[in-house]
């Protein structure tokens, strides 16, 4: 149904913007690090959608923002950020997005809620990282160790987005089984 | 995981006569989805110009419109539309049939109105330059010019449901099926769309659960279950139709029988 | 249309999307290659005057900086307490210039002109059997949905908030993911009807 996936790519696409738009939190107790809902969108696209579908999303994504559309949080959007050293996360985002869905395929007979929260921790924080902190190294002209201290402080927001995105899947999957793609 | 690949675009003879009528036949055309009976042993042909569908929620009302354009098709009995098996036409049907969905909402696909009303165009196959200059030209005959850049998101909603209109005759279908187009919209948006409609010179098929939308018709079919319960002219069937449902609402109402 | 274009008829806005994209690919390689910081300090003069050349809406829009800044500022101290202070400059000037030069392109090209500028881009697809017109496809889509998924979010905000109390809880996001999916096999079917996304046969 090739319609159909091309729909459901779009829409996971506008699902991110969407999250982008919801004030970010600050938490006290980890320094006011700002956490964005953004990531919870890719790391939802992959657990939800599949690999390719889910990666396919978070690349549509990142296509609109690099053609102008203010959809990364804050109302950021446009070439600008691809030049910011955040740059290696964005393009974390699609691969972690993929790997989070083969993840959640590849584990398909587990629990839906400890499927869910390995394959968000495994594609939506190891994968990124692993794109993200070279990023930032290269950028901004320090090596890996002190690149991964400046980005470890988002790790702990991240650890809870893990954890409503296997809250989120399981719920969905409660209400509308077949919405889990990942698994169909 | 087909999805990404292009289909290979068929050189091969259309199958469709625009011209046939009736533009329809069912018979015995009957469809499950999971394991729900969905529709069963429709036996009908359809020609008149204006034709009417009623029924309560559930009835199989959207889902025997929908064969109309080949996004269903029937598994038992078999259905013939413009003179040509179902599965075999359903490529061909878009050129043919328009379909307007209830919630335009969820039908109008680009960000503003010209791209929406030059899509159409694109799909048969002009190219982006010539179908929008096109598309501008159709909204001025329309009267809707002012609307071309407008973004689709900040219509109200009767110019929203005018657009997916709009949208769909700009194809030039010899069928507009119609899935209940009027209940969005508030009262004077609701007059303005159908009259719309029946101005125009295409053969239409309408869904309503207002019955008052039917004035004009030439034939009602009344839908239950998945079978046709009654087809006939408005007269008899809106009037029957009536009569159920004041029967069945005297019964004392319980959940398990909304 | 939403996007960060400036609207306007400036120089900049006059030159073809495509030469805009090459000119700062170029710079961008070019500028990694460089290490001196007066050559950085050079280049974001010019790119400031660029932004000036925009007029107020142009120098408004170096408030995209400040969000920066907090970052600019740690990085600094990094390099400080490392020992490499004049190269945390040298690094910061360069982001600087990158971003804003990156910036510049896409606050003076209009969306649809950037999209009909990568498109070719997309052709090689078509020669191992992929489509083409499904990215842009998807662009419209995306740009038709997303507004309408913020709406559906803040009516959901409403009847939580009404029944609940609070407004921000991760339980909005179930019901919006099921309400998109819903939607979607709607609007797949509306494209269907259409003749889908390749055109109809010829």
């Amino acid at each position: 149904m090739a319609d159909r996936s091309l729909v459901h790519i779009a829409f996971y696409a506008a699902l991110i913007a969407a999250l982008g738009l919801v004030p970010p939190v600050a938490i006290p107790f980890l320094g006011g690090v700002p956490i964005t809902a953004q990531t919870l969108g890719v790391m939802l696209a992959g657990v939800m959608l599949g690999p390719v579908r889910g990666g396919l999303a978070v690349l549509l994504f990142l296509f609109l923002v690099a053609l102008g559309a203010p959809f990364l949080s804050g109302g950021r959007g446009g070439l600008g950020v691809f030049a910011t050293p955040s740059v290696g996360f964005l393009i974390g985002w699609p691969v972690g997005a993929f790997v989070a869905g083969w993840i959640m395929r590849a584990t398909s007979r587990m629990n839906i809620l400890a499927s869910a929260a390995v394959s968000a921790a495994f594609g939506g924080i190891v994968v990124v990282y692993l794109f993200g902190i070279p990023g930032v190294a290269y950028m901004a002209g320090l090596p890996l160790l002190e690149a991964t201290y400046l980005s470890a402080i988002y790790i702990p927001g991240d650890l809870v987005k893990v954890a409503i995105t296997a809250l989120i899947t399981q719920t969905v999957a409660r209400g509308l089984p077949g919405a889990i793609l990942s698994r169909s | 995981m087909a999805f990404w690949l292009t289909k290979n675009r068929q050189e091969q003879a259309r199958v469709c006569d625009p011209e046939a009528n009736p533009f329809a036949v069912f018979e015995g055309a009957g469809l499950e989805i999971g394991n729900r009976r969905i529709l069963s042993d429709l036996t009908l042909s359809l020609k008149e110009d204006r034709i009417g569908v009623i029924g309560l929620n559930g009835s199989g009302k959207s889902t025997f419109v929908r064969m109309l354009n080949g996004l269903r098709l029937p598994d038992h009995g078999s259905l013939r539309l413009f003179g040509a098996e179902a599965e075999k036409a359903a490529p061909e049907l878009p050129r043919h049939v328009g379909f307007v969905f209830q919630n335009p909402d969820h039908q109008a696909i680009f960000p503003t109105v010209e791209e929406e009303i030059a899509f159409g165009l694109t799909q048969l196959g002009a190219d982006k330059r010539e179908s929008r200059e096109r598309a501008l030209v159709f909204l001025q005959a329309h009267g809707c010019e002012a609307l071309a850049a407008s973004p689709i998101a900040e219509l109200s909603e009767g110019q929203k449901q005018l657009v997916c209109i709009l949208s769909v005759l700009v194809m030039e279908p010899r069928l507009l099926v119609l899935d209940e187009p009027m209940t969005s919209l508030d009262a004077l948006a609701s007059r303005r769309i159908r009259d719309k409609i029946l101005s125009l010179p295409q053969k239409i098929v309408m869904v309503s659960h207002d019955l008052g939308h039917f004035e004009g018709f030439d034939r009602i079919l009344w839908l239950e279950e998945g079978r046709l319960r009654m087809d006939g002219s408005p007269f008899e069937v809106l009037r029957a139709f009536e009569a159920d449902i004041s029967r069945r609402s005297g019964v004392k109402l319980e959940l398990a029988a909304l | 249309m939403i996007s960060i274009y400036l609207q306007g008829t400036s120089w900049l806005h006059r030159i073809p999307a495509g030469l805009k994209l090459l000119a700062v690919a170029i710079a961008s390689l070019i500028l990694f290659q460089v290490k001196s910081p007066w050559v950085f300090l050079a280049c974001l003069v010019v790119v400031a005057v660029c932004y000036a050349s925009l007029g107020r809406q142009g120098v408004a829009q170096l408030k995209l900086l400040r969000g920066l800044s907090y970052f600019l500022g740690i990085l600094l101290l990094f390099h400080w307490v490392s020992g490499t202070f004049l190269e945390g400059v040298s690094v910061i000037l360069r982001l600087l210039v990158l971003v804003l030069a990156a910036n510049l392109v896409s606050v003076t090209t209009r969306l649809d002109d950037m999209l009909d500028a990568v498109m070719p881009l997309f052709m090689p697809l078509e020669w191992i059997g992929l489509s083409a017109r499904k990215p842009a496809l998807g662009v419209a889509l995306v740009l038709r949905f997303a507004p309408y998924m913020m709406q559906i979010f803040s009516r959901l905000r409403e009847a939580y908030q009404a029944r609940a109390g609070s407004t921000n809880s991760w339980k909005l996001l179930p019901p919006l993911a099921i309400q998109c999916l819903r939607m979607s096999d709607n609007v797949a079917d509306a494209l269907r009807a259409r003749g889908g996304s390749e055109g109809l046969p010829r």
